[in-house]
């Protein structure tokens, strides 16, 4: 699917807002706007002034030592627009206070790979209960 | 005073475990938590360990409802990672396909909303409807559950007589506007047992960021059908109900209105299915390095797979399957507060909750 003049001026504003300079890239379907500068929470307090709607956060662990990559998915008016984060020290911010849709995905993610997921309420475990933070996907936890 | 009153694991109103607990004062319910992971199976770790063939059949299995749904988002997914466009004709068999699951997944959603309502009759009306409707599908692909329908490039079977498809869908829209629809919009049960109850206001369904029939009988517009339409949907004419009440009658009435909308929708697709390939053949396929997203508006709302490939790999680096009662089924908590606990099955029914879906 084609990005059309409209949706362009809107990534183009988005981008400023954020003061980042890069451009989005269209890549498998989605906008990606990918730059180190990238703050989370900036991010979504973007995103919500703009009524985009949280879609989901895909965790991919790197090999050896290098981290974690968390891409943030946000539907603005039917476009994907997508927000890579480099994770290499174990936390990220929350985001639940701006945006209530990420609750169990932000969940899922400490459980599934032991990440801290920082300034949120410690919940108990989504899917596996009494088990413990990392089993499900992350190398080494058994 | 308050006590504590849990619905699940294993509860007769549940067609999968999970558990809502519930802080009851009265009959009112004043708080309320949910548990889920009861079905947990590690399908994305799993996904992982499979090819590009043999992971579509393991997430065939994701859920047994709409099977079909996420064999195509995740085509679709490595269609952008191959480069490969499926043909013309393929894109029609896709949209006949999704319509015939959504045309059976609300059938199945309005019968157990019957027998919740304590409306035997309709429930039994929707079964056998049902069953009509999965003979459609058996009559396009051979099975009535799992379909395996999709594949990279395409589809694996062709609709070769659409005429012979179009007469038994025409038999199913008799039946569906004849007797499901006018029970479920005018019939004095539908209307005292689900007007009022689990509410859902607006605000807080863009809160919780719902998706599907959930979202749109809480006046939110979205359908991907619509907004950024796959498969050969962008060719099809119809509508998107939407309701603003917010309550489980408005979530009746919505699927009921799509049900008329797939049967338009599959007219229309059957009617035009354009000659040609069904898939792009069977040449070797090869994977560029990356990530590719894609989505599809299932049933109970959208879908969406990430799917990343690393440089020569046989198997995906990570299946990630963000499914429609992941976001719906939150919302839950927020639905039954302030309602009779005797409401609480069939208002935690009405998001047409996917309990395996949820947790893959």
């Amino acid at each position: 699917m084609s990005v059309t003049d409209e949706q362009t001026s809107v990534l183009d504003e988005v981008s400023r807002e954020l003061g980042i300079e890069n451009r989005w890239v269209e890549h498998g379907r989605v906008s990606w706007l990918a730059t180190d500068k990238l703050k989370v929470r900036e991010v979504a307090f973007a995103m919500k002034a703009r009524a985009a709607r949280f879609v989901t956060i895909t965790a991919t662990e790197l090999p050896g030592t290098e981290g974690f990559l968390l891409e943030y998915l946000w539907d603005l008016k039917g476009r994907l627009l997508g927000f890579p984060f480099h994770v290499t020290d174990n936390s990220i911010e929350s985001i639940y206070d701006i945006c209530e849709a990420s609750d169990w995905i932000e969940r899922e993610i400490h459980e599934g790979y032991a990440l801290e997921i920082v300034g949120r309420e410690y919940e108990p475990l989504l899917l596996r209960a009494r088990d413990k933070p990392g089993v499900n996907l992350r190398e080494g936890v058994k | 005073m308050s006590y504590k009153m849990p619905m699940g694991p294993y509860h007769p109103a549940l067609e999968e475990p999970y558990k809502l607990e519930m802080i009851c004062e009265g009959e009112t319910v004043c708080e309320a938590k949910l548990h889920i992971g009861f079905n947990f199976r590690g399908i994305e770790h799993l996904a992982e360990t499979r090819n590009h063939i043999q992971v579509i059949a393991l997430m065939e299995r994701v859920c047994g409802i709409c099977s079909n749904i996420h064999t195509l988002t995740l085509c679709q997914a490595m269609e952008e990672l191959t480069g490969l466009q499926p043909p013309p004709r393929a894109l029609y068999i896709r949209v006949v396909m999704a319509e015939l699951e959504r045309l059976h997944s609300h059938v199945l959603w309005a019968g157990i909303a019957a027998k919740l309502m304590g409306f035997k009759t309709m429930f039994m009306e929707c079964f056998a409807l049902r069953e009509k409707v999965m003979d459609v599908l058996q009559a396009i692909s051979g099975n009535r559950v799992n379909y395996s329908m999709n594949r990279i490039g395409g589809v694996n079977r062709d609709i070769s007589d659409s005429w012979s498809i179009l007469v038994m869908v025409e038999s199913l829209e008799r039946e569906i506007l004849d007797t499901i629809v006018p029970i479920f919009t005018t019939s004095r049960t539908a209307q005292s047992r689900c007007a009022g109850i689990g509410i859902l206001s607006h605000e807080k369904a863009v809160s919780c960021g719902v998706v599907g029939p959930t979202a749109r009988a809480s006046g939110v517009p979205q359908d991907l059908r619509r907004d950024a339409p796959y498969a050969a949907y962008s060719e099809m004419k119809f509508n998107v109900p939407v309701e603003e009440a917010g309550d489980v009658r408005a979530r009746l009435l919505v699927r009921a209105l799509e049900m008329i909308e797939s049967c338009s929708i599959l007219h229309q697709a059957l009617a035009k299915m354009p000659t040609g390939p069904i898939h792009t053949g069977d040449a070797k396929i090869a994977f560029s390095a990356g990530t590719a997203v894609s989505r599809v508006e299932a049933p109970r709302g959208e879908v969406v797979y990430s799917v990343a490939w690393k440089e020569n790999s046989r198997n995906p680096a990570r299946v990630h399957v963000r499914t429609p009662t992941y976001v719906t089924m939150p919302a839950i908590r927020w639905m039954v507060v302030g309602s009779r606990l005797a409401d609480t099955p069939l208002i935690q029914a009405s998001i047409d909750p996917c309990y395996s879906c949820t947790d893959r």
